[in-house]
């Protein structure tokens, strides 16, 4: 009896405990609101969708409403990276999908549209979505035909949306992913810029920068080998003239999912510190990160401030899919200066290691050299440079030239570069090391000896030599090869 | 002495623009099922119906016409890339193309207009898995389906332009969908990862992907299309080609 009565106590206080340990959760900033699904919602508004890098204004109302999304389903022939083209599945025309943005306890009216041009059978599944298949089962459509189906959104959280049609890989190798945000109904903490990014890979028949219409290629998908990794769609896409700015001073919020169909992403970005990450895109909260892991079919949201100039670089950390495979966009902070947090280069002087040498960048065994091409004339010496340009230079070099001071020599109006008796050859073949004075700037760094043939050097550098105010003229294939010659 | 027999029958005029597709066997997509499915002898029209041979069709068969077809056989888009209802197209290359935006109801009494019948889904699915003419290497084959499926098709061409297989029949591939009899017979689940309660286990997504077969890849493509369908369903890029059993076997 009396040990029963013990027992009845220890109970009882346990009961108290995690009463209070209940109590005490609740209290939590990361504790989940649990939606009340049997409670109406008050009136309806039809959903704004974006591109990316766009992200929708937030909806105003205070109370939960119906959310109407119209979404087509378009299939159609678009850029993948210069001279490539790609037919791309899409979820409105561009890849990735429209941004969706809805609140949590929304009532969301989803209705899919396939449009009659298209060949193939669609669906979506949307990872917000509490219930089979998360809609892919009431959305399959054929071309030229709509599904309607409505659900609650119940989780908070920033969800990947794909296509789950068979064969479900190729849907979505093929482009057919984007994101939808269910945020607080309070909405998030306001910032002074929100960006849609997503990264995915494309499987294509040709190796990456081969030109002409790629097709998809399956047996690659299956070994994960993509040619393709890129940000928003394409190589480029958010980049260079398509480039996010943003101010000095201001604060940015990234919505960051991967479409996969199979890599996870090492996001980073270059030059900065996330603030703070909603991790996998939920309610917990992580501060200071560097690089934040993004699965295939999940997402992230990162935060943080920008308190310098300069451009950031948005990237894979698997690093040369980055820099090899297209996986790069950018944000361009300008600005004022602010030595307190950076100061710039303050001091240069020649270190020399030992086995310091020059680095080859190699595109196979051997070279491309010997493969005979016709030579090309100036316009399409330039289109092709063009691309090469973007390729293999702009990474060190940056847009239209301009290099970065102290660090990569400008090759605009070069005088160094002018002055060289072979027009550069040497330096894209060889590398180059060394103590430089490029236009009065002292550079000292190493670029490697980039492995192209002797049409790309020829394109490479006729491109520069006019587009980037270098006097002009027409480099020619057999100089490269001459060149090579004499060595 | 059955070969002998065929040239009888082929030479019969009612069966002019069919082909004669022997009896055989093939590989058949859904797991589960035999290794090799037999289907007996059979003809086929060589090429696709075209928008011109429709025409005749629905001029004999006013009722079939768009405007008095009833929505319970057609959709709202049947024939929609006709000019007008008695009016195909107006020119004759376009007249030479596939006809599509028809519905299963239609073709299946176009073809029995004809003294024909829909293929089954087996035998459509057979006489597709000859190769095209000249060719001994199935790559072949993939790769037209492959390059079909990542580029737009050209409904606009020709019923017969592109490639003749083995069988003599015109473009089973790389140019329009096309209806069979039993389209719906595989119950195709909406959500195709769905492997546990897919009735009677006919299909089988990972089991497909795992077979690590890029035939069986495109065949999975098809399945999905058919069974996005519903009867009365048109779609721009699907049309129909007619068989016909061999009644007289000797």
């Amino acid at each position: 009896m009396k040990s029963f009565i013990t027992t009845l106590r220890i109970k009882t206080f346990l009961v108290l405990l995690s009463g209070i340990a209940l109590l005490w959760s609740c209290k939590s900033e990361n504790q989940p609101k649990i939606v009340d699904f049997n409670k109406a919602v008050t009136g309806e508004v039809r959903a704004v969708l974006t591109d990316a890098p766009m992200v929708p204004p937030r909806i105003e109302a205070k109370h939960n409403t119906k959310v109407i999304v119209e979404l087509e389903v378009i299939e159609q022939t678009m850029r993948l990276a210069d001279g490539v083209d790609y037919t791309f599945w899409t979820f409105g025309g561009k890849v990735p999908g429209k941004f969706i943005r809805v609140r949590q306890g929304d009532l969301v009216e989803f209705h899919l549209h396939n449009h009659p041009d298209n060949m193939l059978p669609h669906n979506i599944d949307l990872h917000a979505v509490t219930g089979p298949g998360g809609g892919a089962e009431a959305s399959l459509i054929a071309p030229g035909k709509s599904a309607q189906f409505s659900f609650r959104a119940l989780n908070q959280g920033l969800y990947v949306y794909h296509c789950a049609t068979a064969p479900v890989g190729m849907h979505i190798a093929n482009g057919m992913y984007g994101l939808i945000l269910v945020e607080p109904l309070e909405g998030f903490p306001p910032v002074d810029h929100e960006f849609y990014v997503m990264q995915s890979e494309f499987y294509t028949t040709g190796k990456f920068g081969e030109k002409g219409h790629q097709d998809f290629d399956m047996q690659k998908a299956l070994d994960e080998r993509p040619d393709y990794v890129v940000i928003n769609g394409a190589v480029g896409a958010s980049a260079g003239e398509n480039a996010m700015t943003v101010k000095v001073g201001e604060t940015v919020r990234l919505y960051l999912g991967n479409g996969g169909p199979n890599l996870i992403s090492s996001f980073h970005v270059i030059g900065e510190i996330f603030d703070k990450v909603y991790v996998e895109g939920g309610t917990l909260i992580n501060h200071d990160v560097q690089t934040t892991l993004i699965p295939a079919g999940g997402s992230a949201i990162a935060e943080f401030r920008c308190d310098v100039p300069g451009t950031l670089h948005l990237v894979d950390h698997s690093i040369f899919r980055s820099f090899n495979k297209g996986a790069l966009a950018q944000i361009k902070v300008v600005g004022d200066e602010n030595h307190n947090v950076f100061t710039g280069k303050e001091k240069e002087e020649v270190y020399l290691p030992e086995g310091s040498s020059i680095q080859r960048i190699s595109s196979g065994k051997q070279s491309a050299a010997a493969e005979v091409i016709p030579e090309k004339n100036l316009q399409e010496r330039l289109a092709a440079g063009k691309t090469l340009y973007n390729q293999n230079c702009m990474a060190c070099h940056m847009d239209h030239g301009k290099g970065i001071a102290g660090t990569f020599p400008p090759l605009v109006n070069s005088d160094y570069l002018q002055a060289l008796p072979d027009k550069g050859i040497g330096v894209i073949l060889n590398g180059l090391q060394g103590e430089i004075l490029v236009n009065g700037n002292k550079y000292n760094n190493i670029m490697p000896a980039v492995s192209l043939s002797d049409d790309q050097v020829a394109s490479i550098l006729t491109y520069i030599f006019n587009e980037f105010e270098n006097g002009g003229g027409l480099i020619k294939a057999s100089e490269v090869r001459d060149w090579r010659d004499k060595k | 002495m059955l070969l002998l027999s065929f040239v009888t029958i082929s030479l019969s005029s009612q069966n002019r623009g069919m082909v004669l597709i022997p009896s055989g066997s093939y590989k058949p997509f859904i797991k589960g099922q035999a290794d090799q499915l037999k289907v007996e002898h059979f003809w086929m029209d060589e090429k696709a119906v075209t928008n011109a041979e429709f025409l005749d069709f629905v001029k004999a068969n006013p009722k079939w016409s768009r405007a008095q077809v009833k929505r319970l056989f057609a959709d709202q888009d049947y024939l929609s890339h006709w000019r007008t209802d008695f009016v195909d197209q107006n020119n004759s290359q376009q007249g030479n193309a596939p006809v599509v935006n028809v519905s299963w109801f239609a073709a299946n009494a176009y073809c029995t207009w004809q003294g024909k019948r829909l293929p089954t889904l087996s035998e459509w699915e057979y006489a597709a898995s000859a190769l095209p003419q000249g060719s001994k290497d199935s790559s072949s084959l993939q790769e037209i389906i492959a390059n079909w499926y990542s580029r737009r098709s050209q409904v606009e061409n020709d019923a017969a332009a592109f490639y003749k297989s083995e069988f003599g029949l015109w473009d089973m591939y790389g140019k329009v969908w096309e209806w069979v009899y039993d389209f719906n017979s595989v119950q195709y689940n909406e959500d195709s990862r769905n492997m546990e309660e897919s009735p009677e286990g006919l299909f089988c997504g990972s089991a497909s992907l795992n077979a690590n077969d890029a035939s069986d890849y495109a065949t999975f493509i098809r399945y999905a299309f058919r069974g996005s369908l519903k009867g009365d369903f048109t779609v721009r890029k699907l049309g129909f080609r007619c068989a016909k059993t061999i009644e007289n076997q000797q």
